[in-house]
Parts: structure tokens; sequence; C-alpha cells
């Protein structure tokens, strides 16, 4: 009852982006892209209007994993590479929560890259925020899955000889229903883009082009974005045109095109929805809890 | 310096004083941001002058909101927050661990010309005279804001030499 009447009371009011913040200080390294990020997120949120106390942040581990922290959302920095199995526990368990999954290049497309395809296909109603600054920043710039061939780090002083992930086509090959590409260099354009992943009725990915402006390069900080970005809807692509976003895809890490690739027009129903329908179906035939050991005490 | 998407034509005074106060107010909670990172980062001298900016847009902040209420009293606005992005406030990428008080200061420069530059865009969109009175007002702080800043690197010794970003990823302790 408590639960309810904090829900109807905070309906009835705006949100601020300040709402979302918390009063922990983000230890990012100054002029990170992660701040812009964090900063587009609150807007998107109070955009949205869904209080606090209905929205959870599932993350992983790295530096941009941290923002469960930053928000006065329920949160889960989590385990490396997992926060997409855990949101979908936590999706399953609440459907009525909005989930926000956070995380790195590294996160998603390496340590947890096997967990995409499954999220994507399984379509939950989640939204996938990955920060990708193409190269492992926390742990002092090593090569990530995003970084482009011939970078040098400290785990490739004479330059990678690895092509990188495309996770725009990554995504769209596994037939992601949302895909869209970002930057903090463009914070009007980035928020309306993550406020409309999070509208999307099922699984929503956006890759943010998030620099590292400790490890990163020269030619990816926002600065450069700025200048060099293509917003799609410039181009006049229609995002309902899923060919013409797998080969918009294809110029990722040579072009920086930024806005919606692909919105399904007819999103299919989610895994949540889906799981609703089943239970109603096979509720007829439920088994009453104390007697769900039976069948197997007969025997 | 890009517009927001806002119909400048259609601003009332009102609407106006208060988008005002909305850039003073998110160039105060910037300036507040980067003085909190520095502080995180060990760098006082940076962070002591970002949050006396911080202070200085609060000061206009209140001014300005002030002047609202005296004209218009708690009628509703039709703006808000969301309709405006980095007019006053410094950009994120203008931080960096260990800067510079100088540094710090034209961060500061950049982000009051950058007021600047959207006054005067502003004043050729808007069609209200009072408004447009208003703009021209603010536009002319903003180049005496840009005066004060550079008297203030005037009286700055150069800085040291040396790369900052030879020593700027040290791990951080809090």
């Amino acid at each position: 009852m408590l639960q309810q009447s904090t829900t109807e009371a905070a309906a009835s009011r705006a949100f601020k982006p300040t709402d979302y913040k918390s009063e922990l200080k983000p230890i990012w390294c100054p002029g990170c892209g992660d701040f812009g990020v964090l900063q587009g997120l609150y807007r998107a949120l109070a955009a949205i209007g869904r209080p606090p106390h209905e929205v959870a942040f599932i993350s992983g581990i790295g530096c941009s994993s941290r923002i469960p922290g930053y928000t006065t959302a329920y949160g889960f920095n989590s385990v490396h590479g997992r926060a997409l199995p855990i949101a979908q526990g936590v999706k399953l368990a609440n459907p009525e929560l909005l989930v926000i999954v956070a995380g790195g290049d590294g996160d998603g497309f390496s340590i947890g890259g096997g967990h995409v395809a499954h999220a994507v296909r399984r379509n939950l109603n989640l939204t996938y925020l990955v920060m990708d600054n193409q190269v492992y920043g926390l742990t002092k710039g090593q090569l990530s899955p995003t970084s482009p061939r011939g970078l040098q780090t400290i785990t490739s002083p004479l330059g990678s000889l690895e092509d990188p992930i495309n996770p725009l086509l990554y995504l769209l090959a596994y037939g992601c229903g949302f895909v869209a590409q970002t930057t903090p260099a463009d914070m009007p354009g980035m928020t309306a883009v993550i406020e409309q992943a999070i509208r999307y009725p099922g699984f929503s990915f956006v890759n943010i082009q998030s620099p590292c402006v400790t490890f990163g390069e020269d030619d990816q900080q926002l600065k450069v974005h700025k200048s060099s970005m293509k917003p799609l809807a410039s181009l006049g692509h229609d995002s309902a045109n899923l060919l013409g976003a797998l080969d918009l895809a294809r110029a990722y890490g040579t072009e920086l095109h930024t806005g919606i690739f692909y919105q399904n027009p007819t999103p299919p129903p989610t895994y949540e929805a889906l799981v609703k329908l089943r239970q109603a179906d096979q509720a007829p035939r439920a088994v009453a809890r104390e007697h769900i050991l039976d069948a197997y005490l007969q025997k | 310096m890009t517009l927001p998407p806002l119909d400048f034509s259609k601003l009332s005074l009102r609407d106006a004083l208060d988008l005002a106060v909305l850039i003073e107010e998110e160039a105060r909670d910037r300036y507040e941001e980067l003085a909190n990172q520095l502080i995180v980062h060990h760098t006082p001298e940076a962070a002591a002058f970002f949050a006396k900016m911080a202070r200085v847009e609060e000061i206009h902040r209140q001014k300005l909101h002030e002047r609202r209420c005296q004209q218009f009293d708690d009628e509703p606005t039709s703006v808000n927050a969301s309709m405006l992005f980095d007019i006053e406030a410094p950009d994120y990428d203008e931080a960096r661990a260990f800067m510079t008080v100088r540094q710090a200061l034209h961060t500061a420069l950049k982000s009051e010309t950058k007021a600047h530059d959207f006054f005067v865009k502003a004043i050729n969109k808007v069609k209200d005279r009072l408004v447009v009175d208003l703009f021209k007002e603010l536009r002319d702080e903003e180049v005496e804001h840009q005066n004060l800043v550079k008297a203030e690197l005037a009286k700055l010794p150069p800085d040291a030499e040396g790369k900052t970003s030879d020593y700027a990823d040290d791990p951080v302790g809090l």
C-alpha cells in the first residue's frame, strides 16, 4: 500500500534531471566522455518521467559500469561481463521496473560477448547502453574488442593485429529491434536517442562513443566528434530500413554516424509478455503450491 | 555555438528571463561538477577556481530569478532545462586532471565567449523588443565577464614547463 501511494504521488509530479543524480561523486578522469553520458541519461530519465524507485541500473565492471552508483535509482554494479543475464533476471522478477544495462565495450563484447546474442533473441524490454571507448581504461589502457587495427597500447606496443568488433553490425545481425549510435559531443541528440531507446518496447541497444581522455586516441575525443559526426537524419536514412541500416553500420570505425540505425516498426512481443501469456494459458492446469511435490512422492 | 531548437521569435520576456536563469543554473552546476572532479583528482587550485565560478554563476542566477519574480511573480513558465545544453556551461571535456589555474581560467573564458555568441545569435531571432533589450544587456555582461577573466589571467605567472599527460594516469586515491 505504501509503495502504491508513493508511486501515485510520484506520477503526479514532473521529474527533474537532478532527481536521478546521487550524492556520490564520479571518480572518472576529468574530461571523460562518461560525464556527458551520465548527464544525458539524467535528462532522458526526466523526460521519461518514471520515479527513481521504478528504475534499475545493472552494470558489469569497468569505468562506465560505475553508473549505477551515480543515480538515485536501484543499482547493481555486478560481475564482469554479466550485466545482461543479471538484468534479465531483474526484469523477469519485477517486469514493472524500467531496467537499463550500462557498461563498456570490453565488458559487453569481450567478457560478456556471449550474452549479447541471447539477450537480443530473448527480447526482454531492456535498454543496453554501451560506452564504447575502444580501450580498457580502468585497467590502464589495454586493447579492447573495439580497438582499431594498428592501435598501440601497453599490450600491443607494435600495434594491434586484429580488426575490431563492429557492435552495430553485431546487434543488427542478431535481430535487435532498436540499434543506435551517439556521442556526448551531441548532447541533445544523445539524450533524444537514449530516451527513444528506453521507450522502445523490447531489447534496445545504443552504442555511445564515449572517449577515454587518458588512454584514448586523439582522433576519438569529443572535440573531433563534434566536427566529424554525421547524423543519420541528415543522410536521409529511414530507421525502418534494415538493409540501409546494415549498409551504414559497416562504416563503424571509419565514419561516426549518429542517430537511430534501425527501429523495428512492428516490434514483436517481449519475452515477459510471452511469459504472462504462457502463465495465463497454464493457469487452469496449475497445481497448488502445497501439491507440487506430490507427483514425485507418488513415484 | 548552435542555438537550441527554440522558437526565439515567440519568446516572451517572462520566458526569456526563465531561460537566462536556466543558463546560469546549468553553468553553476557544471562548474560545481568540474570542481568536484578536480578535487577527486588532486587538483585543488583549479578546483577552487571552478568552485568560485560556480558561486559567481549562482549570484547571476539569483539576480535574474529575483527580476523574474518581481515582474512576473509565480506565473508558469514554458521553458525548461531540457531545452538548452552547454550555453554558458563549460564543456565536459575541458577539464583535465592536474590542469593549472591558467588552464581553468581559459576554460572559463571559452564559456563566457560561448555565452556571448549565444546572445548575439539569439538577438537576431527574437521579435519582442523587451527580450532584445534583455539579451543585449546579457550579451554585454558576458563581455564584462570575459574582461574580468582576462584580467585574472594577466596576473598569473606563466605555467611551469612539463607535460601534465606524463603523470595524468596515476591511480586515483580517495
